[in-house]
């Protein structure tokens, strides 16, 4: 099979998404199907090309590659499935080698099963590997520098918390954001491993402050970046000053659907836009990502494309916490001369960058 | 065909039982006749008697179930006009006409042995003692049907892989199409001429099966050997997608 780009690895992130890609494949003229059915297949399905996929840099060169869903069920995105859902991660990646994809990226939950762990994966000397984390990084905290900056706030004056922080993607967040805001809260589930993260800021000093109960960092915070990795969006920021900005960059969202910032406005974060193009056959972007935006993908799947346009097929983002700020600039940089970058804020109920203008530079105390 | 000990069922668990035994016993035999027919195809004597020998195999696991029926207690039916085995062997016999022996093989060795492979594996989980132990020796001797065949079929399609999955599709939507409305969980084309009674489908609880494990471990085992024989799982993902639920 001669050797592809580059190829994307994800999975559904709901059931009615899953039932929406399983009409689309049916077709119109076949009557659907019902949730209870698609519930009963997907578990079934092994991992396979979805999509051909083609992205086109703003440069004019075009790469191609594919998507391979790993299936893992939506409803089964959490620790109790590990080895099931590791055993689909390593049999999707089995695929992207059999494709000969010289570069693939992790997408979504995929990475979170590995812990950086790319060794449990299969390997072959043609095929690497990169998690997609750190143009993922970059396009949060650009998005929420952005944010700020049509809020008319600084960065260097804002309470960020990060939730997640320990993660690879929100670790990346804090060590970007670290030397750039006012104070940073960082919280996390796991004390210890939240412990040793911090440990790094001790220069900071007091700027820095760790805290596995969320709780006692909210109310501090008129910035919020939500990273962590949950099964499903049960994320309550009830405490959080009026006019606060929250960023969730979670897979699956982070924020539960029933939460509203108090006089403040919440936007997607960790998506980026290809200006020039990226084409899925079938077309199964506009059922991932149904916003009112075109060519909007995650920022994990991007890196792939961003590699393979600029033919680096390298294990750009290996996972374990080692996402600095030097290379957040430099994904971003390379990125960016492709024509991806942030899209306009957004949120499920559309554009969103007028409500941050609305905001105003002041936070209520 | 190994002798099969009683072991306990109530009354309505035995009718299910036979119900399950009649589809496996009439699959088989219509599996033995199609290997009956694979043989008169085969150029090569050794493929011809290899054929022959398989369709001796398909006798012999439809002489085990029954003897498995006997063991507890019941006759097991065989009705080789079942309308859903008599439409796949009717597709088979087509295909044999127009001498298409690679439409053929993914028939009975690629289709037809991936859904017995999965559905008998299942039921075995669920089947009391030498029942359960009979259908798991056949799920196994079934699946080196389905590996005899993928070598062949590698090599088939590497000679012009577009026509080959051109063929496999045709043959998938009449073949699968006619085993997913068999284990669909309604019956589209009414009584399916092999339950006594009413339709075992809505029973198989009651026996500890079920139907959506038969269904999703089916699917998945013939996604997996189209995958090893090379078909594009993009494609073969819409196959299924389309299939009748």
């Amino acid at each position: 099979m001669p050797p592809i780009d580059f190829a994307l690895i994800g999975h559904i992130e709901s059931w009615n998404r899953a039932a929406a890609v399983i009409s689309l494949l049916r077709g119109a003229d076949r009557p659907p199907v019902s949730l209870e059915d698609v519930r009963e297949i997907i578990p079934w399905i092994p991992p396979r090309v979805a999509s051909q996929v083609t992205a086109r840099s703003s440069q004019g060169r075009q790469v191609s590659g594919v998507y391979i869903d790993s299936f893992i069920p939506p409803d089964r995105l959490d620790s109790r499935f590990l080895r099931e859902n590791l055993a689909r991660v390593r049999a999707a990646a089995a695929c992207a080698i059999k494709q000969g994809a010289r570069v693939v990226t992790l997408g979504g939950f995929s990475s979170i099963l590995l812990e950086g762990k790319t060794d449990l994966l299969p390997s072959h000397s043609e095929t690497a590997f990169t998690t997609g984390n750190t143009l993922t990084v970059a396009l949060i905290v650009k998005g929420m520098e952005r944010a700020l900056a049509l809020a008319g706030r600084d960065l260097g004056a804002s309470n960020v918390l990060i939730v997640g922080a320990s993660g690879d993607v929100g670790s990346g967040c804090a060590r970007w954001l670290a030397p750039k805001v006012k104070r940073l809260f960082l919280s996390a589930r796991n004390p210890d491993r939240l412990r040793r993260f911090a440990s790094e800021f001790l220069p900071l000093g007091s700027r820095v402050t760790a805290d596995a109960d969320l709780k006692q960092l909210i109310e501090k915070s008129d910035v919020v970046i939500c990273a962590a990795s949950m099964p499903a969006p049960q994320l309550l920021l009830d405490a959080l000053p009026p006019g606060s900005i929250v960023c969730d960059a979670g897979y699956p969202k982070n924020v539960s659907p029933d939460f509203v910032p108090r006089d403040g406005a919440i936007f997607y974060g960790g998506l980026g836009q290809a200006s020039a193009g990226i084409q899925l056959d079938p077309d199964l972007l506009g059922i991932m990502y149904p916003y009112s935006l075109s060519n909007v993908a995650h920022g994990c799947l991007l890196e792939g494309i961003v590699l393979a346009m600029e033919k680096r097929f390298e294990p750009f983002s290996q996972g374990r916490g080692l996402i600095t700020p030097q290379r957040v600039e430099n994904i971003w940089q390379n990125a960016q001369a492709h024509g991806i970058g942030l899209p306009p804020l957004f949120n499920a109920d559309g554009l969103v960058e007028e409500d941050m203008r609305c905001l105003g530079p002041e936070v209520a105390p | 065909m190994q002798a099969v000990t009683a072991h306990p069922c109530s009354k309505d668990q035995t009718q299910i039982w036979a119900d399950v035994l009649a589809q496996a016993v009439t699959g088989e035999l219509i599996g033995a006749l199609n290997y009956t027919t694979l043989a008169e195809l085969y150029e090569d004597a050794a493929e011809r008697a290899e054929a022959l020998e398989h369709a001796q195999g398909e006798r012999g696991h439809a002489a085990s179930f029954t003897a498995a029926g006997r063991a507890l207690g019941v006759q097991v039916v065989v009705n080789l006009e079942a309308q859903y085995w008599k439409r796949i062997r009717s597709i088979f016999l087509s295909r044999a006409q127009a001498g298409d022996l690679i439409g053929c093989i993914l028939a009975q060795e690629v289709m037809l042995e991936s859904f017995a492979v999965a559905s008998y594996s299942v039921v075995a989980e669920a089947a009391p003692g030498e029942l359960g132990a009979t259908f798991a020796r056949i799920a196994g001797e079934e699946g080196e049907h389905v590996a005899h065949a993928i070598e062949l079929l590698q090599a088939e399609r590497a000679r012009d892989p577009g026509a080959f999955d051109a063929r496999v599709h045709q043959m998938h939507e009449e073949i699968m199409t006619a085993l997913a409305e068999l284990i669909a969980r309604d019956d589209p084309g009414g009584h399916c001429g092999l339950c006594q009674g009413s339709c075992v489908k809505g029973s198989l609880p009651a026996a500890g099966i079920s139907l959506s494990e038969i269904r999703g471990a089916s699917l998945q085992r013939y996604l997996k050997t189209l995958d090893e024989i090379g078909v594009p799982g993009e494609s073969s993902l819409v196959w299924v997608a389309q299939l009748p639920v």
